[in-house]
C-alpha cells in the first residue's frame, strides 16, 4: 500500500502513485477524506442528469468521465472514493493529468468549494504573504506566467485549478494544490528551462510536468489578487485595470473550471454565480490584464504584479 | 434544436469582410469597431475554450488526433443546447475524423456559404499574413495539407485545424453532403456587394431590407475598413503583419506574382481555377 498523502487539507489514500501530492503531514490519528482506487467503472449512472459525450452527472451527484484510450473516472455519490479504470499502465502520467481536471473539480465543488481556472502564486507584501491567483482559459499563459513567478523567486503553490474556500467571515484562501506546473517545450524554452529529465504529460505531446518542491504542504494562504488574463495581437489593444462589483462577479464566474457542469450540481441558494460573487467579494483586488503573448515581457510582469501587495498596502 | 450553417473559407478569401457585414445587418447597419474584441457575429468554428467548455475536457492535454474525433460531438453537444441557427467561421476543409465521420457533422449543418478567390490572389495576401515570402506561399499551398494552430510546441486559443491545399479545400465543400454550398466568388463580392450580400442573407435565412444590406455594404466599404484598422487596429491582425486589410482587390496577382509563380499555381490548381472560372 502506498503512503497517504495530502491535497486541499485532506487525506488521500491511492493506489495510484501520484507524484503531484506531498506525503501526508497532518495528524497520524485523522481518517482518510479522499480514496483514490482502480477499478470497474460502470458505463451508465443511474438516474443521469446530463449525459455527455465523456461526462455523466447522476442525480445523486456521482459523475463519471471518460477519455477514451486513458482511462474512466467516478466520483461516488458522497464524494469520498474516486475509481479509475485505466485503459493505459495505471502509472501513465496522462490518466493524473485528467483525474486533476473534470473529476477533481467536481469533487472540490460537492466538496463546497470553488475550483479556479487558475495558477497561484505567493507573493509576501507588507502585511503578510498572500496569493496572487492567475485566472484564465487554456492557451492563454496562466502556466507559463506562473513558471515565470518562480524563476523570479516566488512560490508557486500550483497551476491550472485553484481551490478557492470561503470562510464565514468571507475571507477567500487558497487550499494546497497539485505540486506540478505543467508546460509546453516552448514555454520552456522561452523561460530557458530545460526540459530533459522532465516526464512528459502525455508521450503524444510535447508537453512536460515541472515538478514543484516547494509547492502544496502549506496551510491555506489568503487571496488578495485574481488576475484575470486575456490576449490581444497588437499592443494597442492591451489593457490593465481594475474590476469592481459585477464586472469582478462576471469574470470571477467565466474563470470557474467546469462552470457549466458545475451549475447542474448546484444546490438552490448556492449557485455557481452565487459562489463565484462571494469569492469575488472576498477577494480585495481584481485586475483584468489582456497583454501581447510575448516571453520577453514576462519578467516586468511579474516584478509589477510582484509589487502590486506592498504597493496597494493591503 | 438548432444547427450551423458554416461560413467556410480558404483562408484569405472574404471571410472576415463577410463576417464584418454579416455583423453590420445584425446592428442596424451600423460601422464595426475593429478594436472591439466582441465583435463576434460569426464566432471560429474550433474555439478551444468552447470545445473544453461543452465537452468538460482540457483540449491542451489531448493528442491533436483525438481532439479531431471529438469535434463531431462538440458541434452536436453546442447545436442540442442551441435554440437559434449558429454562424462559424471554418477554414478546415470539409474532411473526415480519424474515426471516418464527418468533421461537421451533417446532421447539425444547416447549410454552407463558402467563399473562393482566386489562389493567385490568395498568394500575396497569404504571404503577407502569414509573414513569409511568396515562392514559401506558393510552396505551402502546393502541400496536401498544412495544420493551422498546431500544437507542436505549445497551444494557441483555438484548436488544430487541417486546412486543405487550396484545390482539395475547394472541392471538399463543394462536394461535401446535404444541402449544397452557397458558392460566392470573392471577386463577385468585390464587384457588387449588395447583391452578393443579398444573396447570402437569403441562403442564412437572415431578414434583411434592401436598405439595410445597402447600410451594411457602406459600412463595411474595404477604404473605411482600411481606414478603421488605421485608427484603432484590428483584433483579427496576426502579429507579425503590418495590416489586416491590406488591399481587397481583385487581380492584383498580375503585378506581384512572377511568371513562373503564376504558372506554378496554374500548374498545381489549373483545374479547380477552370471549374470556378478563373482560367
Amino acid at each position: 500500500m502506498l503512503a497517504d498523502q495530502g491535497l486541499c487539507g485532506w487525506r488521500v489514500r491511492s493506489e495510484i502513485v501520484l507524484p503531484e501530492l506531498h506525503p501526508w503531514q497532518g495528524d497520524p490519528a485523522a481518517g482518510v477524506d479522499l480514496v483514490i482506487r482502480l477499478g470497474a467503472v460502470p458505463d451508465r449512472l443511474d438516474n443521469p442528469i446530463h449525459v455527455g459525450a465523456l461526462l455523466q452527472i447522476g442525480e445523486d451527484g456521482a459523475c463519471r468521465h471518460e477519455i477514451e484510450g486513458v482511462a474512466t473516472f467516478h466520483l461516488d455519490a458522497a464524494a469520498r472514493v474516486i475509481t479509475v479504470h485505466p485503459a493505459l499502465s495505471a502509472t501513465d502520467p496522462a490518466i493524473r493529468a485528467f483525474l486533476f481536471g473534470t473529476t477533481f473539480s467536481l469533487l472540490c465543488y460537492r466538496r463546497g468549494l470553488l475550483p479556479l481556472h487558475a495558477a497561484c502564486v505567493r507573493v509576501d507584501g507588507q502585511n503578510g504573504p498572500g496569493v496572487i491567483a492567475l485566472a484564465g482559459p487554456s492557451g492563454v499563459g496562466k502556466s507559463t506566467l506562473a513558471a515565470a513567478f518562480r524563476r523570479a523567486g516566488h512560490q508557486v503553490l500550483g497551476d491550472d485549478i485553484a481551490v478557492l474556500r470561503i470562510a464565514d467571515d468571507g475571507i477567500v484562501t487558497v487550499l494546497p494544490g497539485l505540486a506540478r506546473i505543467k508546460l509546453w517545450g516552448e514555454s520552456l524554452h522561452g523561460l530557458d528551462l530545460p526540459s530533459d529529465g522532465l516526464e512528459r504529460v502525455t508521450s503524444k505531446l510535447e508537453k512536460f510536468i515541472l515538478p514543484l518542491d516547494d509547492a502544496g504542504s502549506d496551510a491555506p494562504l489568503r487571496v488578495r489578487t485574481v488576475v484575470h488574463l486575456g490576449w490581444v495581437n497588437d499592443p494597442r489593444h492591451g489593457e490593465w485595470r481594475t474590476l469592481r462589483g459585477m464586472e469582478a462577479v462576471m469574470q470571477m464566474s467565466g474563470n470557474i473550471y467546469r462552470h457549466r457542469y458545475l451549475a447542474r450540481i448546484s444546490a438552490p441558494g448556492d449557485s455557481v454565480l452565487a459562489r463565484a460573487a462571494r469569492a469575488a467579494a472576498g477577494i480585495e483586488q481584481h485586475l483584468r490584464i489582456r497583454r501581447v503573448q510575448d516571453f520577453a515581457g514576462l519578467d516586468d510582469l511579474v516584478a509589477r504584479l510582484g509589487g502590486l501587495d506592498a504597493r496597494a498596502g493591503v | 434544436m438548432g444547427g450551423y450553417y458554416w461560413i467556410a473559407s480558404y483562408p484569405k478569401s472574404g471571410n472576415t469582410w463577410l463576417r464584418l457585414a454579416l455583423w453590420s445587418l445584425a446592428h442596424d447597419g451600423a460601422v464595426p469597431d475593429l478594436g472591439d474584441d466582441r465583435l463576434n457575429q460569426v464566432p471560429i468554428c474550433c474555439s478551444r475554450m468552447e470545445f473544453d467548455n461543452e465537452l468538460a475536457v482540457d483540449s491542451s492535454d489531448l493528442p491533436p488526433e483525438q481532439i479531431a474525433a471529438l469535434r463531431p460531438r462538440f458541434y452536436e453537444a453546442q447545436a442540442a443546447r442551441s435554440s437559434e441557427p449558429l454562424l462559424r467561421k471554418v477554414h478546415d476543409g470539409w474532411t473526415l475524423t480519424p474515426a471516418g465521420e464527418p468533421l461537421f457533422p451533417p446532421h447539425v449543418t444547416l447549410g454552407t456559404v463558402y467563399l473562393v478567390r482566386d489562389p493567385r490572389d490568395i498568394v500575396p495576401s497569404l504571404a503577407h499574413h502569414a509573414g513569409i515570402t511568396i515562392d514559401d506561399q506558393v510552396a505551402s499551398m502546393e502541400r496536401p495539407a498544412i495544420i493551422l494552430a498546431g500544437q507542436a510546441q505549445g497551444i494557441t486559443m483555438q484548436l488544430p485545424q487541417c486546412l486543405l491545399n487550396w484545390s482539395a479545400h475547394v472541392a471538399s465543400w463543394l462536394d461535401a453532403p446535404g444541402r449544397p454550398a452557397l458558392v460566392q466568388r470573392y471577386e463577385d463580392l468585390l464587384g457588387d456587394p449588395v447583391a452578393a450580400l443579398t444573396r447570402i442573407a437569403a441562403y442564412l435565412d437572415l431578414p434583411a431590407t434592401a436598405a439595410l444590406i445597402d447600410r451594411a455594404v457602406a459600412s463595411t466599404r474595404f477604404d473605411r475598413l482600411q481606414a478603421a484598422e488605421a485608427r484603432t487596429g484590428f483584433f483579427e491582425r496576426p502579429r507579425h503583419a503590418s495590416t489586416f486589410f491590406r488591399r481587397g482587390r481583385a487581380g492584383g496577382w498580375r503585378t506581384s506574382l512572377t511568371r513562373d509563380q503564376v504558372g506554378r499555381i496554374e500548374a498545381m490548381h489549373g483545374a479547380m481555377m477552370a471549374r470556378m472560372g478563373y482560367l
